[in-house]
């Protein structure tokens, strides 16, 4: 189960200014293009490669093009044994302590999505962090498939989401 | 282990006859001086390929060629060549395509993959971060290029994978056979899938995790803003996001440059049925893009009802929709459409298919094609079945017309005889792509007759651009001439040569440095002007150059290429046109226009390049001067 926020948590969180935007892709203007996986490992790793992207875009047939990345629903955070998961209270990004990642892979197993996964070079949790606030794969998407937008618009986006992939 | 930047730097050799699989490190030095792609590639193919070695033997080798720009963000890097000697020509060949396998390659850790020999029996090639394996692909053999690639990939589901692969065509030697990518991404041209089907190399699928390295990350950042922004406001200039390739259709043809019937004229009145609207209207899935490509001209294309149905594909592209359209007179978009996917799916060139049955069109109706030949077959203009049946006939080298077609223009013609050789529109036995010397600019009388692969558009570039496009490319630095001359203009002969040769050399840069070479084409400012090109370079690969010396690299890689031809035994007799472009156009705004000075194009462009005026072979001032005085010392003296 998601952690719960914690007391000190909450104080951040009052004393921070909390970011009201999430990240939502919209397939439909997704042409499959992958500007974003470069873009988010350079930003991550500063190198290209689609090992190091947080990011991926799935090419289905017809008409999918699809970026996925974490919806920051928390599961990993209760799946870590180690603690090195954590919400951060800003962003609210489940955000990944190096440190304190023991690179067991619990959380990969507990993702139903697939959107966590080891470093294939430093075997540490990867995730995304919505680039603390700022995401890079937004900026570079030439489609606007990617948008960093106000919680309830992000909300009604996802509303419709899953009904018009069924449709296809 | 030495760290390379921009590349990956390895070179993954497979020889199929031994089957035996090596990796060797980039030579560095090569690296430097010809960068990478079809320049590397070009250093490759003259230092191990033997002169005079049939294309169809085990001895030829198939180049697939990366470019250090490949894989990376530059904005249309989803590229890769293939670099062979072609079966169609007998001289240099290439084809390129977009798509995602070049980028894949790398990131499995190879720029260049190099096959030589030739597989007992029918096998595939798997490649994945730094392994690979010869795998049977008896059980792919026959098949189309969607289930080849389809099939693999089920396979491979646990990875992202892409697979060039040929279908029927390759397998069938067809002379212009294609290799075509799982996203209906072709490289199309000088019969590469006949390559590989001589090797009975029926597919390469690669998968790739790893990484590319950038040498100086603060410049390349700068650099990347600068080349984004470049690239947005190419998108804004061009029909390209919005019409794709197709967009051209009627812009061209209100000009007067829309090559029709077997070339007999530029303009058909059917274009605006057949155009970028008219398939967007009717066909239109979505837009679809190669990878790292913010402009997305790929048309992901559906025919669901009617006669002629296709599934979703990557649908036509300008010169396809010309080919099939246009020379055939066919303004029925959906057979077009359909053509092109079955072209696709058997692994056909579309562009050579498409002027190879004009040609056997007009043919037939001059009495040209002999009864015995015909089997039973009625060729007509304007006749979806017509163009239906001899693209099956030709891939599957069915009936003696079909065995007879998929020999090329060339070939054909010369064996039927009696007049054929005047309506065949080839040069150096590349079938001539949509573009017209007469109809659309002078320029391409040059390009078609030097162009190192024979008669194309767009190697080393769509040289129309200075006079057709107004578009200075960023080449004033380079002293281009400005203003441009007359697209019709033959008497200042030394601007254009000029022009062409500045053009040339700037478009030869996109298949060096291995990106898509749309991205050349515009004005200083919404394109990857040399001096863009060469920041960008320099930031990611750490090499340290110019514009000035990369367009010396592209110089250097353009004559190496043409060494390459000479020592195969091209002289200036073969920098010739077909007699088509010395008849007048028949009809359209360009009624009447003819190549009248081509000796005085030929010999200044000769002057402009350096090259022997009464042979065409490079002098040894030039070679010397480019650094190729290895390739002087091979080449007989002009």
């Amino acid at each position: 189960m998601p952690r719960a926020l914690f007391w000190k948590d909450f104080i951040r969180l009052v004393n921070s200014e909390i970011c009201m935007k999430t990240l939502v892709a919209l397939p439909e203007r997704c042409t499959g293009c992958q500007r974003c996986v470069l873009a988010c490992s350079y930003a991550h790793a500063q190198s290209f490669s689609p090992s190091k992207s947080r990011i991926w875009v799935v090419r289905a047939k017809r008409r999918i093009d699809y970026p996925i990345f974490c919806n920051q629903c928390g599961l990993c955070v209760g799946a870590c044994p180690a603690g090195a998961l954590s919400r951060d209270a800003k962003t609210g990004a489940v955000v990944v302590d190096e440190e304190k990642c023991v690179g067991c892979g619990f959380c990969v197993r507990a993702c139903p999505w697939g959107l966590i996964v080891l470093d294939s070079e430093t075997g540490k949790a990867i995730k995304c962090d919505l680039c603390g606030g700022d995401p890079a794969c937004v900026k570079e998407c030439p489609e606007a498939a990617l948008l960093f937008v106000d919680l309830n618009e992000a909300a009604s986006a996802k509303r419709s989401l899953l009904v018009r992939l069924l449709g296809e | 282990m030495e760290e390379w930047y921009g590349y990956a730097g390895r070179i993954l050799r497979v020889d199929l006859s031994r089957g035996k699989i090596a990796s060797e490190p980039l030579d560095r030095e090569a690296a430097r001086n010809y960068l990478g792609g079809t320049g590397y590639a070009a250093k490759l193919m003259w230092d191990e390929l033997r002169p005079g070695v049939d294309p169809l033997s085990p001895d030829n080798l198939l180049i697939f060629a990366t470019g250090p720009l490949t894989g990376t963000p530059f904005p249309v890097s989803g590229s890769y060549d293939l670099v062979f000697k072609s079966p169609l020509t007998g001289i240099w060949g290439e084809a390129r395509s977009g798509g995602f396998f070049g980028p894949r390659l790398k990131f499995a850790g190879y720029d260049f993959l190099v096959v030589s020999g030739r597989a007992e029996k029918p096998v595939y090639l798997w490649i994945r971060d730094g392994e690979a394996e010869i795998r049977d692909a008896s059980h792919l053999w026959g098949r189309g290029t969607h289930e080849t690639a389809r099939m693999i990939l089920e396979e491979e589901a646990l990875r992202d994978v892409s697979v060039a692969c040929i279908g029927p065509a390759g397998e069938r030697l067809v002379r212009f056979a294609a290799v075509v990518e799982e996203n209906d991404r072709v490289a199309g041209r000088c019969g590469g899938g006949a390559v590989m089907g001589s090797k009975n190399l029926k597919a390469v699928a690669v998968s790739g995790m790893g990484e590319i390295k950038v040498a100086k990350p603060r410049e390349f950042e700068k650099a990347l803003d600068e080349v984004r922004e470049a690239a947005y406001n190419f998108k804004k200039a061009t029909v390209f996001a919005e019409y794709g390739t197709p967009g051209i259709v009627e812009p061209l043809n209100e000009a007067g440059a829309f090559p029709t019937r077997n070339f007999q004229t530029c303009y058909f009145e059917k274009a605006h049925e057949i155009g970028g609207e008219a398939l967007v209207k009717r066909y239109l899935i979505k837009r679809r893009a190669c990878f790292a490509c913010l402009i997305g001209c790929g048309r992901h294309t559906e025919v669901r009802l009617g006669p002629y149905p296709a599934p979703a594909h990557e649908g036509p592209e300008y010169e396809t929709i010309d080919m099939f359209g246009g020379q055939l007179l066919i303004d029925d978009l959906a057979a077009i459409v359909r053509a092109n996917y079955l072209c696709n799916d058997y692994g056909l060139d579309t562009i050579s298919t498409g002027n190879v049955i004009a040609f056997a069109v007009e043919a037939y109706e001059r009495g040209l094609i002999p009864e015995e030949l015909r089997g039973g077959l009625t060729l007509r203009w304007g006749d979806p079945a017509t163009l239906f049946e001899l693209i099956e006939a030709i891939a599957f080298k069915r009936a003696d017309l079909g065995e007879l077609l998929a020999e090329g223009v060339r070939r054909a013609s010369a064996k039927l005889g009696g007049g054929a050789r005047e309506i065949a529109v080839h040069v150096k036995g590349l079938e001539t792509p949509a573009h017209d010397p007469r109809g659309t600019s002078r320029a391409f009388a040059i390009q078609y007759a030097v162009g190192n692969r024979g008669g194309c558009h767009t190697h080393p570039n769509w040289t129309g651009l200075w006079d057709f496009g107004k578009l200075d490319a960023g080449l004033k630095p380079h002293g281009l001439p400005w203003p441009p001359i007359s697209r019709f203009d033959e008497k200042e002969v030394e601007k254009r040569a000029k022009a062409v040769k500045l053009f040339a050399l700037h478009g030869l840069c996109a298949e060096i440095l291995g990106f898509c070479r749309f991205f050349v084409e515009n004005n200083e400012g919404a394109c990857a002007t040399p001096r863009i090109l060469a920041n960008f370079t320099s930031a990611l690969t750490g090499f340290d150059i110019d514009e000035f010396e990369l367009m010396r690299i592209s110089e250097r890689v353009f004559n190496l290429q043409r060494c390459f031809n000479v020592r195969e035994g091209v002289r200036r007799k073969d920098d010739a046109l077909p007699k088509r472009f010395f008849e007048p156009v028949k009809s359209g705004p360009t009624k009447g226009q003819y190549v009248k000075n081509f000796d005085g194009l030929l010999e200044a462009f000769y002057r402009e390049a350096g090259w022997d005026p009464e042979t065409g072979v490079p002098t040894k001032a030039k070679l010397k001067e480019l650094g190729l005085e290895y390739v002087a010392d091979q080449i007989p003296a002009p």
